[in-house]
């Protein structure tokens, strides 16, 4: 398979007042083209870290971040914002709606970014909210806010959609549907996704399995029969 | 960019309080400059177009009397363009009430339209040169046609046809009217600088044919004005020289250049105060907008930090996201400017329409004027933008990853009041909280303490119009005039024929004067002005020094006029040359010390003892007026006698002037409420801005305190007190703020003919303040609404 991101010795490091924190050290690893990543660590373990500098939010201290050939890891400001529009889809663990815009407007906001985005109804169908898109996030339950931040994600036909915690605020089956619905986009748009979790158990739809401790990848594991995300247990 | 225009609208309607507060402080500023901006150039165009139409004199000449042919020799003096010969005399008048008023008898050559000065008819038609008399035959009624001004007209009821009866030469003259006109010299129609206020029931113009002036005058052949153009880049003040040595023979009485001539000066000094305040008023409103749109837009930008993250995680440009944010000041802007257009057009209507009432002219330009519409959209939009894209600037360094974690608390730390123990230890909590609030947010703080200043400032400044014109009053009517009837005569006449006056029933006290036109001349430098002689101890007229301590007529010496000094340069002690310029008599040059100032708010002020007078005229007991203090109750039998009498040029009636006065003074009440109401809105907007902010700002503080058990009272007073430190602050700076704005206004409209004295009464700071209270209080209260609604629970789990 191909390889999207090459990580190659990333380290990231934080100065809070006088305490430094080193929220990665010496990370290498690849995410390959189509695959779906999960990435396994308990809270602190530099996981989100590694998502951000994955999807353009963050620098690497030091090391390399190369993007389908294009080094990032000393993008300007500019070109990293070029790269997460066009892309990147990000899903939050808190959803992160726009309060002052409806779902449908929320997902427009995305797709008023992109020369050729998905059809925004068509999405907004896809993730089962055809009936609730006008509503406004307060009007909205939890997990139909992730599905709308989902449509936001998948609108721009991103090549690599990053899941923060994606089910980490909703029930179990509200988590199911959300993580069908990304299985779904990797399948029928072939987008990369990369889903951060603390929720073992979810390691078992993933192509590979990425376990973090201390800022570190301990180990990384390839999953030859995936689960669908409906038969899934914890 | 749809969606981010939907929640732009969004944001708008949820603020929509604080965005009608800071539209508002907008449409003030861009209504005040189209309005003013419109009026001014309305006003300062009929008058450009009045002058030129009507070729208005570069340079008056005045003298005792001159034969006609003398302009011909002052047409060949290079730099002329052009001369008129004319007479102009004050008459008294006699109209239909028997009213005592004086009429400027102005001469005009037929054609008008080849003279200086030359009249424009507004109703009626031109009246005849010839007249149905013949030479030494006694004038009858309908003889003589004459045009008078039209307010004038309008105020004594004249109309086609009535009759006006002058007293000329001792002999009264009955003149019909048969029109009315005005001239580029009566725009503003004034006896002199010493008269405060139009009064066309007391004086009027009076234009006629010359040859009847002439007749009626008894100067055959003769002029006493000459009115002179310049051509474009003479040397006003040389050819000014030339022409007065052609005039010598014949008795130069005075001179002076256009910006001189009392309607011109008064227009220039209205123009120059619509100016001044079509700069400083707008500046200070649009000022302070744009102050409220930073703060409110500073904190938007803080509290939608994790918005702006995931924007800029989507693949939102910080250009874009501030754009966004920025559109917010702009839509203040737009909205602001077309309805302060609006408004601005109705103002500058209303302006135009209170100036036809005071200055005479004959078309009034009432253009909408497009450039200040253009400019007021620019200036609010440039100001708007500059202060949404200042406050927005932190969206460049907000940090997607970094935006979606909490952000860390501000540095806290200890406020420099916590140092002073014993007051730090007497505050309770709810004052310690919010003295920590405030040092928490400076810049809100500064900004909205700056806010409140101007708005007290403006306060004081649109009180303190009151206040001078009642110090003038006070001043001018009361402490110095003390007199009831001030009496002028055609011409001075001995002091024994007072005795004609004194002796009328109810005459208290009289004391005469003399006054006399001079010109003082010191080191080559020379001023005109009137001299009047009082006698020594004299307590109808009080005069002042420069330190407004009473000072008395000196037995020798004069004193001088302040202003007077300071144009010769001259100082307490020096000598000066009097050059009288009475139009009787040759002129006469003494020799006289200057041995005191004296402070006279309105008309000249240069004082010598009666007997002083009469020496520099070098004449004995000559008197040319008297004041009189009087029973109230045999006024109008006075007034009947006075009118009787043919020497007798003008009575003044205090009482009637002060009646004028307060008429006058109703107009002014009009705009100094707007200014009032002006003034308490700006302040209201920016206290209902911060504490908008600051509510939103602490809900979830407030609303722990709920939970603990604060009663919504208790709560509200905490913002209330956070509220206070910052407009008490302002408004305790606001006061001497005002009194600068005072001080500056002034000298940016102060005058060669009237000064506005820097006064303002006590009273007016009280007011001032209770002003300030009133529009802190409203806004706060309209602000805190929302405590009575805190949703604990809500509240306390939202962690935006």
């Amino acid at each position: 398979m191909e390889v999207l991101i090459k990580l190659d010795r990333v380290t990231k490091t934080y100065h809070m007042g006088e305490v430094t924190v080193n929220a990665l050290r010496e990370t290498t690893m690849d995410v390959f083209q189509g695959e779906i990543l999960v990435i396994l660590g308990p809270s602190g373990s530099g996981k989100s870290t590694l998502l951000n500098i994955m999807g353009g939010m963050d620098l690497p201290t030091t090391g390399e971040m190369i993007f389908l050939g294009e080094n990032l890891s000393q993008a300007s400001d500019h070109r990293l914002t070029s790269y997460r529009r066009n892309e990147i889809g990000f899903v939050f663990q808190f959803y992160n709606l726009i309060p002052d815009l409806t779902g449908k407007e929320n997902v427009e906001l995305a797709a008023d970014l992109v020369d050729e985005p998905l059809d925004v109804h068509e999405v907004l169908k896809d993730v089962g909210l055809a009936d609730r898109m006008d509503h406004f996030p307060s009007q909205m339950s939890g997990g139909e806010q992730q599905r709308v931040s989902i449509a936001r994600a998948a609108v721009k036909n991103p090549r690599l959609l990053l899941c923060d915690e994606p089910t980490g605020a909703l029930d179990y089956q509200t988590g199911k549907l959300i993580l069908s619905l990304l299985a779904k986009i990797n399948q029928d748009h072939g987008s990369t996704v990369v889903i951060v979790t603390h929720n073992t158990p979810i390691g078992d739809m993933a192509h590979r399995v990425v376990r973090m401790r201390d800022g570190t990848i301990a180990d990384i594991k390839e999953n030859t029969s995936p689960l669908p995300p409906e038969r899934i247990e914890w | 960019m749809s969606a981010l225009n939907n929640k732009l609208w969004r944001t708008i309607s949820k603020t929509k309080g604080q965005f009608i507060a800071v539209v508002a402080v907008v449409v003030v500023g861009v209504a005040v400059y189209i309005g003013m901006t419109t009026a001014y150039y309305n006003l300062n165009a009929s008058k450009e177009k009045f002058y030129r139409d009507r070729n208005f004199a570069d340079y008056y000449f005045q003298v005792v009397k001159a034969p006609q042919q003398v302009t011909k020799q002052i047409e060949t003096i290079p730099g002329v363009a052009g001369v008129t010969g004319r007479i102009q005399k004050d008459v008294s008048l006699v109209n239909d009430f028997n009213k005592r008023a004086t009429a400027r008898l102005t001469s005009y050559t037929m054609p008008v339209e080849y003279e200086i000065n030359s009249l424009q008819l507004l109703t009626g038609r031109f009246f005849a040169a010839e007249t149905a008399s013949q030479p030494g035959e006694p004038i009858r009624t309908g003889d003589i046609e004459i045009l008078v001004d039209p307010q004038y007209a309008e105020g004594n009821l004249l109309d086609f046809g009535d009759t006006v009866n002058i007293v000329a030469e001792g002999k009264i003259v009955p003149l019909t009217v048969v029109g009315t006109a005005t001239g580029p010299e009566f725009i503003y129609l004034m006896k002199d600088a010493g008269t405060l206020l139009p009064d066309p029931k007391t004086f009027g113009i009076i234009m006629i044919s010359r040859e009847r002036a002439e007749e009626i005058l008894n100067l055959k052949g003769q002029i006493n004005q000459v009115l002179i153009s310049l051509v474009p880049g003479a040397d006003a003040d040389r050819v000014a020289r030339q022409v007065e040595d052609v005039l010598e023979p014949y008795g130069n009485l005075a001179s002076y250049p256009r910006k001189q001539q009392l309607s011109n000066a008064m227009l220039e000094a209205e123009l120059d105060g619509l100016r001044a305040s079509s700069r400083f008023m707008p500046a200070i409103f649009l000022g302070i907008a744009a102050a409220i749109q930073f703060v409110i837009l500073s904190r938007m930008v803080r509290s939608q930090r994790l918005q702006i993250g995931i924007m800029k995680a989507l693949g939102y440009r910080s250009r874009q996201v501030i754009l966004h944010y920025t559109g917010y000041s702009v839509l203040v802007a737009l909205c602001g400017a077309f309805l302060g257009t609006l408004f601005g057009l109705a103002l500058s209507s209303f302006m135009s329409d209170t100036y036809a009432m005071y200055f005479n002219l004959p078309t009034t330009i009432g253009a909408v004027n497009t450039q200040a519409i253009v400019y007021g959209f620019v200036f609010s939009i440039v100001i708007s933008t500059l202060a949404g894209l200042t406050a927005c600037r932190s969206v460049v360094t907000i940090n997607p990853a970094e935006s979606m974690r909490p952000e860390p608390p501000k540095g806290g730390g200890k406020t420099l009041i916590e140092d002073w123990l014993w007051l730090w230890h007497r505050l309770d909590t709810a004052w310690k909280m919010s003295i920590r609030s405030a040092a928490r947010n400076r810049g809100r703080f500064g900004i909205t303490t700056i806010g409140v200043v101007f708005a007290v400032g403006m306060l004081v400044m649109s009180l303190f119009t009151l206040d001078a014109v009642d110090y003038m009053i006070n001043k001018h009517y009361y402490q110095d005039q003390r007199y009831d009837y001030l009496v002028r005569f055609a011409s001075p006449v001995k002091e024994s024929e007072l005795l004609n006056i004194e002796r009328v029933e109810g005459v208290q006290k009289s004391e005469p004067l003399l006054e006399v036109p001079v010109k003082i001349n010191f080191n080559g430098k020379s001023e005109d002005d009137v001299i009047t002689g009082l006698e020594p101890g004299a307590t109808l007229k009080r005069l002042s020094d420069q330190h407004e301590h009473p000072i008395e007529v000196p037995g020798e010496g004069m004193l001088i006029s302040q202003r007077t000094i300071n144009k010769l340069g001259a100082k307490v002690g020096d000598m000066v040359e009097v050059e009288t310029l009475l139009g009787i008599g040759p002129s006469r040059q003494t020799p006289v010390k200057i041995v005191g100032i004296s402070n006279q708010l309105v008309g000249g002020g240069c004082f010598v003892s009666l007997q002083q007078a009469n020496l520099l005229l070098q004449v004995r007991q000559l008197v040319s007026g008297v004041m009189l203090k009087m029973d109230p109750v045999f006024s109008t039998g006075l007034e009947a006698e006075l009118e009787e009498m043919t020497a007798v040029s003008s009575i003044l009636s205090r009482q009637k002037e002060l009646d004028n006065f307060n008429k006058n003074m109703e107009a002014s009440l009009y705009s100094i409420s707007v200014l009032v109401i002006f003034s308490l809105l700006l302040g209201f907007a920016i206290v209902y801005n911060s504490s908008v902010i600051s509510f939103s700002e602490r809900q979830r503080e407030l609303a722990s305190l709920r939970v603990l058990g604060f009663s919504i009272k208790e709560v509200s007073g905490i913002l209330l007190k956070e509220n206070l430190l910052q407009s008490l602050l302002g408004v305790a700076l606001g006061l001497p703020f005002g009194y600068l704005m005072v001080k500056g206004y002034i000298s940016a409209v102060n005058t060669d003919l009237y000064s506005l004295p820097v006064i303002i009464y006590p009273a007016t700071y009280v007011y001032a303040v209770l002003g300030s209270f009133f529009f802190i209080i409203v806004a706060h209260l309209l602000a805190v609404r929302g405590v009575k609604q805190l949703q604990l629970v809500e509240v306390l789990k939202n962690k935006d």
